[in-house]
C-alpha cells in the first residue's frame, strides 16, 4: 500500500479572523460566571454529601461488650484481589473463634467491596468515609483496634431504591 | 507370594453407560471409583466396614425394586447401575436436607470447612434453601481427649470413628449413646481417647467437622494449605505422609495412602512430631573458622579454602572419620560416603535414639511405631555406616575425640560430646540444621537444608526406599547436604570449585540408597 500525504489546507495569516472563535469562547467563561449551581465547595467548612453506596476506609463492626464481631473465618483474605489483607485466627478465653491479628493494608486496598459482600457475619465493612490522611506511611495499615474504632458509616453495597439489587 | 492365588473371576457391568470388568466381591460404590464416578458416601471408607447406614451412597440398579446402598451391594454379571438418575438424584437431595436439619451450618468457624464432604455434597446436589423451621438441637463441644475435640453438632453419625477405634485402633473406646436425632458419639470413661496412639486418624476420616485437632484448632484455613508428598521421619516405618504447610511453616501432617506401608493411618507419636520442621534456630550461613577474627562467610569463599585443605588432606593419607545422621537422606548419606573414599576411606559412625517398645497398630498389622525412631538408619547401615552410643541416641563418639585426621560431622547437633570434640582433628568440618553444641572447634560450618526442605529418599526398616519432595524453602543460604557433598567432591577431585551446578550435584557421586532395594512406590 502506497504511503500519501494528506495537505491540510488552512487560511493564510489576514485571510480569516479569529474574532468569532474568541467571542464564542468568552461566552462560555462568562456563562459559567453567571451560573447559580456552582461546583467549588468550601472544604473543610463545606462538606460533600457521599454516595451512600461510597466506599471508603474499612469499619470493624462491635458486639455490645466491645468484642469484634469477627470470627476470623478467612473469607475476607481469601476473596481480596488486592490481597491487603492479615488474618491470624484464634480461640478467646469462652471458646470463641476471634482474629488475634486483623490487619488491613489500606494503600494496597483497591476499595472493591468484596470483603464486606463476603464476610457471613456481617462484621468487616468499607466506610462511607474519604478523609484518610497521615502523617506516616505505616499509619496505613489499619489494625483491629483501628478499625472498631472508624465510626464512619458502613457502605450499602446496593442500591436502596432498588428492591431487587439486595 | 508362596502360593499363587488364582486370577478372580470377573464381571462385567454398566455404570452410567460405562462398561467394565471388576472383580466378582467388588462393591459397586468402588467399582464405579475405578471408572472415576464418585458416588457420595459418608460412612464408606476402604479402610474399614461399610453399615450402610449413612444412607447416602444409594444408586439406582435396573431391574431393584428400591434405591441399593452402592457401598454393600456387590457387582453381579450384567448388572446396569445409574448414580446419577433423577430417583437417585432426588434420594440424596432429601438425604441431604435430613442432614442440614440438625447441621449447625458454623462453617466460617468450622477448622472442617473447606475440606468438608457436607459442604460438597450439598453444593453438588443439595437443596439451595432449607426448609426447615424448627430448631436445631444443640450438644455443644466435648473434649475427647488426646488430640481430639468433639463438636456434636457438627456429627453426621457416620460412626467411622466409632468403627476406627473398634477395628483399626481395636481399642473400642468410643460409641453412639442415645437414639434418633439425639443421637451422639460419646467415649465411654472419663480418660476418653488419652493414651491411645492411633486415636489421631479419627480427625482425618471424619467426613465433616465434628472430630477436629486441638493442635490445629482456628489455626489455618484448610484452603490456604499446600500438600506436599512426603515420608514421615518419626521412625524406621517411613509412613507416607502429607506435609500441610502455608507460609513456609507446617501446620499439621496427614497420612497418605501407601497400603505396602501404612495404609491409610499414621501414628499420633508422628502427626505430632513436625515442630523440626518450623525450627528458627537454624545455621544460615556458612563459616570458616567461627569465632576467629579472620572468620570466611559465604559459600564460594568457603568452599574454595575448603577445597584445597580437602585435597591437602587426601594426599597426607591422614585417616578420615566421619559422624553422619540417620535423619539425612539416601543421597546425602551416599554423598558423604563418596567424600570419605575420596579422601582414602574412614569409618563413618551415627547415632540413633530407640523407643522402648514398639506401638503396633491391630487392624493393620504392617504399620507399626518402630522402636527405631530415626527415618534412614537402615540406609546408613547399608552404606556401611556403624551405630555407636546408646539407645538414647547419646555418648559412642568418645572414639573420635582424639581424632587426628579430617572429621566431618552431617546432621548431628553434638549434644553431649565434650568440650574439646575435634580438637586434635587437622581439618573438621560440621555440615547441620542447627547450631551444633560440640561444634565450637569446627573449622568450617555448612548449613544444610533439611528433609523437609529438599528431595530425597529414605530406606525404611524393610528396605523400602521412598521418596519425599520438598515441602519448605530452606532458611538463609542453607542447601541440601547432597549439593554442598558434591561440590566438596569435585574440588577434591581437583575438578574446581562449582556452585553453580543444579542442586543434583551430589546424584554424580553414586546417590543410591543400597543396591537391589525396591523402589518408592507413592500413591
Amino acid at each position: 500500500m502506497a504511503i500519501s500525504v494528506k495537505v491540510m489546507r488552512r487560511p493564510e495569516p489576514g485571510q480569516t479572523s479569529y474574532l468569532r472563535a474568541a467571542l464564542k469562547g468568552m461566552s462560555i467563561t462568562f456563562k459559567h460566571m453567571i451560573r447559580p449551581g456552582k461546583v467549588t465547595l468550601e472544604y473543610p467548612e463545606e462538606r460533600p454529601e457521599l454516595s451512600p453506596r461510597w466506599r471508603g476506609t474499612h469499619v470493624m463492626e462491635t458486639h455490645a461488650d466491645g468484642r469484634p464481631k469477627c470470627v476470623a473465618c478467612g473469607l475476607c483474605p481469601t476473596v481480596c484481589p488486592a490481597n491487603c489483607i492479615r488474618l491470624v485466627g484464634g480461640e478467646d478465653d469462652m471458646g470463641n473463634r476471634y482474629p488475634i491479628v486483623y490487619e488491613i493494608d489500606e494503600f494496597r486496598c483497591i476499595f472493591c467491596g468484596m470483603c464486606q459482600e463476603v464476610c457471613p457475619v456481617e462484621a468487616i465493612h468499607v466506610g462511607v468515609h474519604f478523609e484518610n490522611a497521615e502523617y506516616n506511611r505505616d499509619r496505613f495499615v489499619y489494625d483491629l483496634d483501628r478499625l472498631m474504632e472508624q465510626d464512619h458509616p458502613p457502605t450499602l453495597l446496593w442500591d436502596p431504591s432498588d428492591e431487587a439489587s439486595q | 507370594m508362596a502360593a499363587r492365588t488364582p486370577a478372580p473371576e470377573h464381571v462385567r457391568l454398566s455404570i452410567d453407560g460405562v462398561e467394565l470388568s471388576v472383580p466378582r466381591g467388588t462393591m459397586i460404590l468402588e467399582a464405579a471409583r475405578s471408572v472415576g464416578t464418585l458416588v457420595p458416601h459418608y460412612c464408606y471408607h476402604p479402610g474399614l466396614s461399610s453399615p450402610a447406614q449413612c444412607r447416602l451412597c444409594l444408586v439406582e440398579l435396573e431391574g431393584a425394586p428400591k434405591l441399593v446402598p452402592s457401598c454393600v451391594t456387590e457387582v453381579q454379571e450384567g448388572q446396569v447401575v445409574h448414580t446419577a438418575s433423577e430417583p437417585a438424584l432426588r434420594m440424596r437431595e432429601g438425604v441431604l436436607e435430613f442432614y442440614l436439619a440438625n447441621h449447625p451450618l458454623d462453617c466460617p468457624i468450622c477448622d472442617q470447612s473447606g475440606e468438608c464432604k457436607l459442604q460438597d455434597y450439598v453444593f453438588a446436589e443439595g437443596r439451595a434453601r432449607g426448609r426447615s423451621r424448627e430448631p436445631k438441637r444443640v450438644f455443644g463441644r466435648d473434649d475427647f481427649g488426646g488430640d481430639v475435640l468433639f463438636y456434636g453438632d457438627r456429627c453426621v453419625m457416620c460412626t467411622r470413628c466409632v468403627r476406627f477405634m473398634d477395628e483399626v485402633a481395636g481399642d473400642p473406646r468410643l460409641t453412639v449413646v442415645e437414639r434418633g436425632n439425639r443421637s451422639v458419639i460419646d467415649t465411654f470413661f472419663d480418660e476418653g481417647l488419652d493414651g491411645s496412639p492411633y486415636s489421631g486418624n479419627i480427625i482425618d476420616i471424619c467426613p465433616v467437622g465434628a472430630l477436629v485437632s486441638k493442635d490445629f484448632l482456628h489455626r489455618v484455613r484448610a484452603w490456604d494449605l499446600e500438600h506436599t508428598p512426603s515420608i514421615c521421619a518419626s521412625c524406621s516405618q517411613g509412613c507416607n505422609i502429607e506435609i500441610h504447610t502455608r507460609d513456609n511453616a507446617v501446620h499439621r501432617l496427614r497420612p497418605r495412602e501407601n497400603m505396602e506401608v501404612n495404609g491409610f493411618w499414621m501414628c499420633d507419636y508422628g502427626r505430632g512430631r513436625y515442630g523440626w520442621m518450623n525450627r528458627v534456630d537454624r545455621i544460615e550461613e556458612p563459616v570458616w573458622a567461627p569465632g576467629a577474627e579472620a572468620a570466611v562467610r559465604g559459600w564460594e569463599e568457603v568452599t574454595a579454602l575448603l577445597g584445597s585443605r580437602l585435597r591437602g588432606a587426601a594426599r597426607s593419607g591422614e585417616p578420615a572419620a566421619a559422624v553422619a545422621s540417620p535423619y539425612a537422606s539416601n543421597e546425602e548419606l551416599a554423598a558423604l560416603h563418596a567424600l570419605l573414599a575420596g579422601l582414602g576411606g574412614g569409618e563413618i559412625l551415627f547415632r540413633s535414639p530407640e523407643a522402648e517398645r514398639e506401638i503396633p497398630l491391630p487392624g493393620f498389622p504392617k504399620l507399626v511405631r518402630r522402636r527405631d525412631l530415626t527415618p534412614n538408619r537402615t540406609g546408613a547401615e547399608r552404606l556401611g555406616m556403624r551405630r555407636v552410643g546408646s539407645s538414647a541416641g547419646e555418648g559412642g563418639l568418645e572414639e573420635l575425640a582424639g581424632h587426628r585426621g579430617t572429621l566431618i560431622v552431617l546432621g548431628d547437633e553434638l549434644g553431649d560430646v565434650a568440650g574439646d570434640f575435634g580438637a586434635q582433628a587437622s581439618l573438621y568440618v560440621y555440615l547441620g540444621w542447627h547450631p551444633p553444641d560440640g561444634g565450637a572447634l569446627a573449622d568450617a560450618i555448612l548449613p544444610i537444608a533439611t528433609s523437609a526442605e529438599t528431595e530425597g529418599s529414605f530406606t525404611n526398616h524393610e528396605g523400602r526406599v521412598q521418596h519425599f519432595r520438598a515441602a519448605l524453602e530452606a532458611p538463609g543460604s542453607a542447601r541440601p547436604a547432597s549439593r554442598v557433598l558434591g561440590t566438596l567432591i569435585a574440588a577434591l577431585d581437583g575438578n574446581g570449585v562449582d556452585m553453580s551446578g543444579p542442586p543434583e550435584a551430589g546424584a554424580a557421586a553414586g546417590a543410591d540408597g543400597g543396591a537391589g532395594a525396591p523402589s518408592a512406590r507413592e500413591r
